[in-house]
């Protein structure tokens, strides 16, 4: 299959081109900077409508993935490349034939915990901006039905090289500023990158026409939740540091999060609001039909994902 | 109508109609509002309002509300019976929504009510009704053709030894100002149930001149033979006892009008009925609890069951002949044969009894019983804590024809209060201090109150003495018992669910006495103890000394290794009962010294193997782990305490010879297992217990046909294997992942072995999706575990866990080592979700 995959420079995007490379698919992936892939790559944003349009042409699908990813991105950036990127990308999928588009769960955060919860409706309109762009960009791809699509929204991607969660996480233990709400004990599900890539092979190999997966949004995880601290333990265990880490009442982290999510000057905020409260409640999924759907189930989970992890901070 | 107040001529109220609006507002269907003539009492129509669903090919439910209130009452069965069944809720005359100013006696709304009846349904028709609608509806069902009937928080006569409801003597002396001139009766009952039924019961009585049929329902009712309805009420509850129909008893247990005591009377009156009490609704128990669904069930399903009751009763006084074919002699034909023996029964730190003194004694207090008025059948809650009293006590009650309600301290006052009202016992014997309490709390509304033993000096007023000074038991009349008559109601624990009523049949008890005997080695002239108070009225039917140990009841923890030699001492103990509580704390505390007891039954699933081997080293003698449970005891015979299972969990020993056990799949009685597969156990034998008491759709629930057999379903899983019956924990603690059902018990024995410490595997999360988390016991609130003890626990099993939390964890109270996962399994998930 001739696959276009947008955001191929990322940790998931990245893993996406690879496996289909591995399983002898034709890969172009679209992206600003080079892939590092061994695709073609195609240099380009998906700002641009006609870029995007002429990457698709020949391909028999497109994977959706690039989006602005940020603790605080101004909403124009955010809007640009999370809603009228997936404009685009629909746009050129329609050339194409088929859209596998990433989501995310957070498109249906509403402040409370999630247990064993399935995909609810991406309503997402709070403060994140990442957030509330990608729920308008899922519903967009959702409410037509010209191009199948299956929609994926995979929970925490993580692994080796990731610069998101383990890179903050390294980063802020490293400065001695890492701290937990309420000791880190919510229950949270996480996907390792390379389970996250294989589901998103399995969505693109489902967006048949008459498929169940096609026009609706599936959450994926690696069905293996564990309580934060735990994780957040297991991430400075791998990279080599101390794993002790700071707690502070979730209330006061939601409090503190909403003062320096305004306030603060730069990009980066050490903490929001958004983050704050994602952090503090539980995110865990009933993967059942996710499973059964997509016929794909997690290889590598918490354990094997860490192992992995550090040898590679252990080469590094 | 009534001659204490001066009827007011004058215009009557005009007839007003529900809004849509309103009936919308109130959750009724606006369509179900109309309007019929009846045929009224003095020959002129009657122009009723009705609440009708339409029409239902099963048959009609005519509802009949009592006052002060109106068909709104039964909105429940309106909104939630199956259309299959047509719902008609009718107001009666003067009342709800129907016509004003035509005055009505019991004997007029009879007539009515069956005008109404002929006049508008065809097909089978079941009588549902509230409070005084009661009467009207029995009075009814007299000249239907009636297939069953429902009847709420009602009476269709007042128990002999029940005073006139304060409450109602109280609206009767006062009954224009209470009741017509001002709302307050109305006013009272509709405050007696939720905010949101208050507009409804309101609306149709907002003037004093739409309130004279309230005043006139509370002045007909009768309290003596001069008044005129006085006879047509007993017509009705002739016609409930002659007339034997499938019956179902809706009872709201907060009722301060129509107490238990009134529900007593009714199941006297017909004792075919079925029974669902809501212990926590109160008079308007139709709107106070969910009826609907128990309604629906039990007109599809319970109905027919009734039927074939109602037949059994109706054809029981016609052939007294008809005696049961087993052989059986009652549990205390032990008493009557050693009335000579001067040799201890009992032997506490209260003191001993003797078996001639035991006889004696309790024949003593059968004889002050039937004296004060017990009949055979009726019901006696016992609070007495266990001592040579409560033998008396018992063995009292029992020749006295009575069936005890026994009462197990552990269970905490507020439970005990609850269970004891259940039960509605006509009687109450306990101590002093018992009595006072159950007296100042409202344990037993009605009830006569007997103090037991010796009671010097004054009584409290209105108690009785169980052994007055000077009688004797010369006027004792022997109560013919037959195996299927009631003999007494234990309770289950609730540590694993809420406490049911287990009622049993002598029949049942005089089976377990002939299985426990032999088969663990309890021999007559032996001496047995334990440390569960109600085991100890095992004792006497076995013809055994019951030593009891000095330590609170309600503490088993409390019974340690110096308290047990205290009892060996004192007598040769045989045989002991020990919960697990006990029995962990005699091994910590015996400190290398022994204890000789040839066989110790250790009760309570799951016992790990390391407490058996310590008990083993303290008594020199055989330890067994029966598994048994309220509802049939024994199920197993407790050999083989340390075999293993290939599905882990903990060996009870074979079933019992007599008793069956079936391994069925999750929630599908009907169906079995493969071999070597777990499942719910399911049980039968000839001494487990008659029903739940009180609660139909628990009862329902509970028993499985199989092979034309009643099995219980016990809510225990497990499975067997090499004819061990292996324990798995509970049902209700079953984890459900998305891997399939797993067995708590499977997932902690490894991991409590491997830590060293209590363990409670919990599912967290959504019925199918959950995720197992194991708490580990460990001081304070719930705390994730560390690094250590997550791989050490991980290690241990081969299911992936989400989550090793640290805490306290819960026991119950009466084995105060059942770790209760209910709780458990709440804490954790809401440890898990964050804040």
């Amino acid at each position: 299959m001739k696959v276009l995959v947008t955001g191929g420079s990322s940790l998931l995007g990245g893993a996406v081109a690879r496996r289909l490379l591995a399983r002898g698919d034709d890969v172009t992936c679209f992206q600003r900077r080079p892939s590092l892939t061994g695709a073609h790559d195609v240099l380009g944003d998906v700002r641009s409508a006609s870029a995007l349009l002429a990457a698709a042409d020949g391909r028999d699908a497109v994977v959706h993935l690039a989006a602005l990813v940020a603790p605080r991105p101004a909403w124009a950036d955010a809007y640009a490349v999370n809603v009228v990127g997936t404009e685009h990308a629909l746009g050129a999928a329609a050339t194409c034939g088929r859209l596998v588009h990433v989501s995310s769960p957070s498109v249906a955060f509403d402040d409370g915990p999630a247990i064993g919860a399935g995909a609810g409706p991406a309503r997402y309109a709070g403060s994140d901006a990442y957030s509330h762009t990608k729920a308008l960009a899922e519903r967009l791809v959702l409410q037509q039905s010209t191009v199948p699509t299956v929609v994926l929204r995979p929970h925490l991607v993580w692994g080796p090289g990731d610069t998101q969660l383990i890179g903050r996480i390294v980063d802020r233990a490293r400065r001695g500023r890492l701290a937990l709400p309420d000791h880190g004990r919510a229950l949270v599900d996480t996907t390792y990158v390379d389970d996250a890539a294989a589901a998103v092979v399995a969505g693109l190999d489902r967006t048949g026409d008459s498929d169940e997966a096609v026009g609706r949004a599936w959450v994926v995880t690696g069905a293996d939740p564990r309580p934060l601290a735990e994780l957040v333990e297991g991430i400075l265990r791998s990279a080599g540091l101390d794993p002790a880490v700071r707690s502070v009442p979730a209330p006061l982290a939601a409090v503190a999060g909403r003062l320096l999510g305004r306030m603060w000057p730069g990009d980066e905020p050490p903490l929001t609001h958004f983050a704050a409260r994602q952090l503090s409640v539980a995110h865990w999924f009933d993967q059942r039909d996710t499973q059964r759907v997509l016929r794909w189930r997690p290889e590598v989970g918490v354990d094997e994902g860490l192992t992995r992890l550090a040898s590679w901070y252990a080469t590094r | 109508m009534p001659d204490t107040t001066p009827a007011l001529p004058g215009p009557a109220a005009p007839t007003l109609s529900p809004t849509p609006e309103q009936l919308a507002a109130w959750g009724l269907d606006p369509t179900w509002s109309r309007r019929v003539s009846v045929e009224g009492s003095d020959g002129q129509p009657v122009d009723w309002h009705v609440l009708d669903s339409g029409p239902g090919p099963a048959g009609t439910v005519v509802c009949v509300h009592g006052n002060p209130s109106w068909g709104y009452v039964w909105r429940d069965l309106l909104t939630t019976l199956p259309p299959e069944w047509r719902v008609i809720a009718v107001d009666q005359t003067g009342m709800g929504w129907s016509e004003r100013g035509r005055p009505r006696r019991l004997a007029d709304r009879v007539t009515e009510l069956i005008a109404f009846c002929r006049q508008e349904v065809d097909g089978p028709l079941v009588l549902a009704a509230h409070d005084w609608g009661g009467p009207v509806a029995v009075g009814a069902s007299g000249s239907l053709d009636v297939e069953a009937l429902i009847l709420a928080n009602t009476a269709v006569g007042k128990p002999d030894d029940v005073a006139v409801p304060p409450l109602i003597a109280a609206a009767r002396s006062l009954v224009d100002l209470v009741c017509r001139r001002t709302p307050t009766f109305v006013e009272g009952t509709a405050r007696m149930t939720g905010h949101e039924h208050r507009d409804a019961l309101r609306a149709p009585y907002r003037t004093a001149d739409r309130r004279e049929a309230v005043r006139d329902f509370v002045a007909d009712i009768p309290v003596g033979p001069g008044d005129p309805s006085f006879a047509p009420l007993q017509a009705c509850a002739a016609v409930l006892e002659e007339r034997p129909v499938p019956t179902l008893l809706l009872w709201g247990g907060r009722d301060p009008v129509f107490h238990d005591r009134f529900l007593a009377d009714l199941r006297a009156r017909a004792p075919q009925a079925d029974v669902e009490r809501f212990a926590h609704a109160a008079h308007l128990v139709t709107l106070d609890a969910p009826v609907g669904p128990v309604v629906a069930r039990w007109l599809t399903e319970g109905r027919h069951r009734a039927a074939a009751a109602a037949d059994a009763s109706a054809t029981a006084d016609a052939d007294p002949a008809g005696m049961p074919a087993r052989p059986f002699t009652s549990v205390l034909a032990s008493l009557g044969t050693r009335s000579r023996d001067t040799s201890a029964a009992y032997d506490g730190p209260d003191g001993t009894l003797s078996w001639a003194d035991l006889d004696a004694r309790s024949s003593v207090g059968a004889c002050a019983l039937q004296d004060a008025g017990l009949r055979p059948g009726d019901r006696v809650s016992l609070l007495v804590p266990p001592s040579c009293e409560l033998l008396v006590a018992a063995g009292a009650v029992w020749k006295a024809g009575g069936v005890p309600v026994v009462a197990d301290a552990s269970a905490g006052i507020r439970q005990l209060r609850r269970l004891v009202r259940a039960a509605a016992p006509r009687f109450v014997v306990g101590t002093r201090a018992t009595v006072g309490l159950a007296t100042a709390t409202r344990f037993a509304p009605g009830a006569t109150r007997v103090v037991v033993g010796p009671v010097p000096g004054t009584r409290a007023p209105g108690t009785l003495a169980l052994e007055p000074e000077g009688s004797d038991s010369s006027g004792l009349r022997h109560v013919h018992l037959g195996p299927e008559d009631v003999a007494a109601i234990v309770h289950t624990s609730g540590a694993t669910g809420p406490a049911k009523a287990v009622r049993y049949t002598h029949g049942a008890l005089a089976a377990q006495r002939d299985v426990v005997g032999p088969l663990f080695d309890m021999q007559p002239g032996d001496a047995f103890t334990t440390s569960f108070g109600p085991f100890m009225l095992l004792a006497p039917s076995l013809q055994m000394t019951c030593v009891r140990p000095d330590f609170p009841v309600d503490r088993p923890s409390a019974l340690g290794f110096d308290e047990l030699l205290a009892a060996t001492d004192r007598a040769t103990v045989t045989v002991a009962w020990l919960s697990p509580a006990s029995a962990r704390r005699i091994v910590s505390t015996a400190h290398g010294r022994s204890a000789p007891i040839g066989l110790v039954m250790l009760a309570g699933a799951p016992i790990p193997p390391d407490l058996v081997a310590g008990i083993r080293a303290v008594t020199g003698g055989d330890v067994r782990t029966p598994w048994g449970m309220t509802e049939c005891l024994p199920v197993t015979d407790g050999t083989e305490p340390e075999a293993t299972g290939p599905l882990g969990g903990n060996s009870t020993g074979r079933p019992v010879p007599g008793c069956s056990v079936l391994v069925t799949p999750l929630d599908r009685p009907s169906d079995s297992v493969p071999d070597g597969t777990w499942g719910e156990l399911l049980v039968h034998a000839p001494w487990m217990f008659d029903g739940y008491d009180a609660a139909w759709s628990a009862d329902a629930d509970t028993w499985a046909v199989r092979d034309g057999c009643r099995y219980h379903r016990t809510g225990d899983v497990g499975y067997v294997h090499g004819g061990l019956v292996f324990h798995l924990g509970r049902r209700r603690h079953v984890l459900d992942t998305p891997s399939g059902p797993l067995a708590s018990v499977a997932v902690e024995e490894p991991v409590r072995a491997a830590v060293g410490r209590p363990v409670a595997a919990v599912g967290v999360g959504p019925t199918g999706a959950q995720v197992i988390c194991l708490v580990v016991d460990g001081p304070g609130h719930l705390a994730v575990a560390d690094a250590s003890l997550r791989s050490a626990v991980r290690a241990a099993v081969d299911v992936p866990v989400a989550a090793v939390l640290v805490g306290r964890l819960p026991v119950d109270r009466r084995h105060e080592s059942k770790i209760d996962r209910t709780t458990v399994a709440a804490d954790a998930e809401r440890f898990l979700a964050g804040r």
